[in-house]
């Protein structure tokens, strides 16, 4: 999924100079420890999610230790949910809002207590999915006893309606990884398979999508397609029920199907969400019901939320937010109180930051001039910007460490031992290039967290020897402004983060040389044909540690060798939670906090 | 004010019979007036540092662009706060050092000091030539020019003046820069004095307007007129000299009143932004989060620096204002 360009601007807090008077003088910056648990989080990265069988996907899911029913909830969220209909939902907090009311045929179920381990089951289904060819063929059975939160069972039809809604002109905004899959049709063409969904009287033909009976579901693929069971897993596939189906209306009032439904949304205001009484435990192998009621609230800016969870009474002592982080201001204090450190929880979100050299400007064909670039470019400040070490990790690579693959040893330009870029080693390639004063068009991102770090970044190249020209670009069309593909920026900064912990779903999109276009991901326009052939080759394989060592390579390959992306970090983050809250736990997969393992104390 | 120093001066004009002029009567009303004398010294004060800003920084042997972050990392945590207390106060950066890319506040304030004080100096200097040509046009001709600019007068004056400067200037930016290049910084304060001068003009075209009015039916003007005077020459060598009262004493009052505004427009993001120093966007920098959780010492150099300049520079424009015209009693 792409990082577009939420972030709110940070409130234009006004000034009284009378507040200089009542203010006393401020203590140092905090003293950081050493870095231990990242190379704990790292390690234990290098083991893929497996797919876990039928006993793996029976519930009910294993208790919490020392999780009690009953208590309510006060989540504070920054933004209200746009979407609420499954087929609309890919967006990170709408995500974590799915994994309590919304279920889909597979899902990930924790298999530690610490929110790091993770297995695909069967959650809906039986199992996380049976396929005898090599992926071309995936067969689902429904468990017994999945009801709707009205109490009508859910069956294959609804399944069926689910993916066959997907290919309609309203659903817009969710992933369209298994429509191009069933279609075997790249970009937005897969439309043509049924153009106006089931609404028409239309439905997929047997060859494509199979349901015999009530409880069996086959999917037949053109192309093996080892990673459906991710696939399924993404909040974007979740059921949809064919009977109560409303269309557009349904993404403001679904049907749902998770152990809460939704008891009343006020959207941009609040929400509530109350048990559903349908839902049973037996069924599930990932979800929890030990709170009673979910109270939303919207419109809570990270420095809002922070400072409420730290007050820490009434309502506050049980609040949490799914997805608000400690603002950057308050993490470094937060995080020196061994007191409020020990409601935070930190881990890392999927997204890789990346330094785009554009590879249609003339001057960036220069492989030296781009390997100077890459060994200048210091990382130090965007780290700095965002609010430290805590919030962004220095990156080797393109891959994230939440994805299979991920090389911890990969660092070709040296970026870990030296973030503050190697001005000198640039300088040196920059003059065999014979290039020096190189004018370079950097494109940054006009929030105060982009001018800040562009002109630090600005700062080390120059060092270099290159003519750092910063052009600022709005950040409401950020994205738009450079997926452009005739855009002026020689270099600009983009972020991305994995659909499913495979890397399918990052190189594919981003380094695929024929999927330039307008408003595509591949910023750089690497169009390389090593690459594209071994994203042909990876794409095949159905092993899911060999395709992973594969997409690793290809990322090895373009860091190194094409030199077209320069990784810049891995974002993680920080969130707290009121003193009452218990199970609290930083879920990779989710990227946050886990809402369904939460209990209060 | 002054009921007892006036007197005084009148016994001393009266035993040394000399014939002063008002230029000179002005300066010694204002040299007793020591508020004024001390403010004067605090506004030249400024105005030196400014004008010094790149001998004093190049004696202390930094400038305000370096950043420390990156070229003395054991100085600050990772995300870019000074590890020492106070900012990083220490005898190698007197005024510590700023939380985020690590500028040294010292030369950022004194950098600060001279590109606000630069703007603002020349949006006076652009305020008052067209107030002038403009008010004292109107005043003097009367008729239908002086209907023309007392409409265009009206209809400037409605403007929302700081909504009208944050919407205009990135379009007055864009319009000068190639899509290739950086914005450079000239086109950034021209766009400021631009932007504040067109809507800055007026009051002082209508006050000189006002005055030149009077002036116009005076007898010397007349006398001038009856003796065949050219109107050039009685703009300037008649009425002109006359007008100088309320041209100081409002320029005085108009100057500060720039540098908050100018300050403001650069608080907001859309005046002078970073690397160039600057007053106000030191100012937005103070009112981040992660100044004002971490480092809150930072906001007193640009805070107190500019309270001081602006208390001063009014205190200075009241004296001016009183030694012009010591019968107005305020």
């Amino acid at each position: 999924m792409g990082k577009g360009g939420r972030r709110a601007y940070a409130g234009l807090s006004l000034l009284a100079a009378g507040a200089l008077v009542l203010t006393g003088c401020s203590e140092g910056g905090s003293k950081e420890g050493g870095n231990k648990e990242d190379k704990e989080n790292a390690e234990r990265q290098q083991s893929s999610i497996a797919f876990g069988d039928a006993k793996a996907s029976t519930g009910p899911a294993a208790e919490v230790s020392g999780a009690k029913p009953g208590g309510t909830v006060t989540v504070l969220q920054r933004d209200s949910f746009a979407h609420l209909d499954p087929g609309q939902i890919y967006v990170s907090d709408e995500m974590s809002l799915s994994q309590l009311i919304h279920r889909g045929l597979t899902g990930y179920k924790a298999t530690s207590d610490d929110g790091k381990k993770h297995e695909v089951v069967g959650d809906l289904a039986t199992d996380s999915g049976t396929t005898t060819d090599g992926g071309k063929t995936w067969k689902y059975t429904l468990k017994d006893g999945i009801k709707w939160a009205d109490g009508s069972p859910i069956t294959s039809a609804d399944v069926r309606h689910t993916f066959e809604r997907t290919f309609a002109p309203f659903v817009a905004n969710g992933p369209t990884y298994i429509q191009q899959w069933l279609a075997d049709k790249p970009g937005t063409e897969y439309r043509n398979l049924l153009k106006d969904g089931p609404y028409k009287g239309k439905s997929l033909p047997d060859s494509i999508l199979e349901t015999p009976d009530d409880k069996t579901i086959v999917f037949h693929f053109k192309k093996p397609k080892p990673d459906l069971p991710y696939a399924l897993a993404m909040a974007g596939y979740s059921m949809v029920s064919k009977k109560k189906d409303t269309k557009e209306k349904y993404d403001k009032a679904p049907m749902t199907a998770g152990p809460y439904k939704i008891q009343e949304f006020k959207s941009g205001k609040s929400m509530v969400l109350v048990k559903n009484t349908n839902w049973d435990a037996k069924t599930d192998p990932i979800r929890h019901q030990y709170i009673d009621q979910f109270n939303f609230q919207f419109n809570k800016q990270f420095e809002d939320s922070t400072k409420a969870i730290l007050d820490d009474s009434g309502a506050n002592a049980t609040a949490v937010s799914f997805s608000n982080e400690v603002d950057a201001g308050n993490l470094s204090k937060i995080l020196s109180d061994s007191a409020m450190k020990s409601r935070t929880i930190s881990g890392y979100q999927p997204y890789v930051g990346q330094m785009n050299i554009n590879l249609s400007q003339p001057e960036m064909q220069d492989k030296t001039v781009r390997e100077a670039i890459a060994y200048a470019l210091p990382i130090t400040p965007f780290v700095r910007a965002s609010g430290g070490t805590q919030a962004r990790e220095v990156a080797g690579g393109l891959i994230s460490p939440t994805v299979s693959g991920y090389n911890p040893e990969f660092d070709p330009f040296g970026k870990k031992k030296k973030p503050a870029g190697d001005p000198a080693k640039g300088k040196e390639l920059l003059e065999k290039a014979g290039k020096v004063g190189l004018k370079l068009t950097f494109g940054y991102i006009n929030t105060p967290e982009g001018q800040q770090y562009s002109t630090a970044m600005a700062a080390g190249l120059e060092k270099a020897g290159f003519d750092v020209q910063r052009q600022e670009i709005p950040a409401e069309t950020y994205y738009d402004q450079v997926s452009k593909v005739k855009n002026n920026f020689d270099i600009f900064h983009t972020a991305w983060g994995a659909d499913w912990p495979s890397a399918s779903t990052v190189i594919p999109p981003l380094y695929d040389g024929r999927q330039i276009a307008d408003g595509a991901s591949n910023y750089s326009h690497i169009n390389d044909q090593k690459v594209n052939a071994d994203i042909d080759a990876a794409s095949e394989i159905t092993d899911p540690a060999k395709a992973a060592e594969a997409w690793n390579k290809i990322n090895e390959y373009i860091v190194k060798d094409v030199v077209s992306n320069i990784p810049t970090a891995y974002y993680k983050q920080t969130q707290i939670a009121g003193s009452k809250i218990g199970g609290l736990v930083y879920d990779d997969v989710i990227g946050g906090v886990d809402p369904r393992r939460l209990f209060v104390k | 004010m002054d009921g007892e120093q006036e007197p005084k001066a009148k016994v001393e004009e009266a035993k040394k019979l000399e014939g002063r002029s008002p230029g000179q009567l002005m300066w010694i009303r204002f040299k007793r007036d020591r508020t004024g004398v001390i403010s004067a010294y605090v506004v030249i004060f400024f105005f030196l540092i400014g004008l010094l800003a790149p001998l004093i920084s190049m004696l202390y042997g930094k400038d305000p662009y370096t950043v420390f972050a990156d070229e003395r990392p054991e100085l600050f945590d990772s995300a870019g706060v000074p590890v020492q207390p106070n900012g990083g106060i220490s005898g190698e950066f007197w005024f510590g050092l700023e939380p985020g890319n690590g500028y040294d506040v010292f030369t950022k304030l004194l950098y600060g000091i001279r590109n606000s004080l630069m703007i603002s100096l020349a949006v006076t200097v652009a305020t008052v030539l067209t107030g002038i040509i403009l008010g004292v046009a109107a005043g003097y001709l009367g008729g239908r020019t002086d209907y023309w600019v007392s409409r265009v007068i009206d209809f400037l004056l409605a403007f929302p003046s700081q909504l009208f400067f944050i919407a205009s200037m990135p379009v007055v930016v864009s319009l000068f820069v190639s899509p290739k290049d950086e914005t450079p910084v000239y086109v950034r304060v021209v766009a400021l004095i631009a932007v504040q001068w067109f809507l800055g003009w007026m009051s002082l075209a209508r006050i000189l307007r006002g005055t030149t009015l009077a002036l116009r039916e005076r007898e010397f003007i007349e006398a001038a007129k009856v003796s065949g005077a050219p109107p050039g020459r009685i703009i300037r060598k008649e009425i002109l000299p006359n007008v100088v009262t309320p041209l100081l004493v409002q320029s005085t009052y108009m100057l500060p009143n720039f540098v908050t505004a100018e300050a403001g427009l650069s608080f907001l993001g859309v005046g002078i932004v970073e690397p160039t120093p600057d007053w106000g966007q030191m100012f937005s920098k103070a009112s981040t989060e992660l100044v004002m959780q971490n480092d809150i010492t930072y906001m007193f150099f640009p805070g107190i620096s500019m309270i001081i300049f602006i208390v001063a520079f009014n205190l200075l424009g009241d004296s001016v204002r009183d030694a012009f015209d010591p019968k107005t009693a305020r």
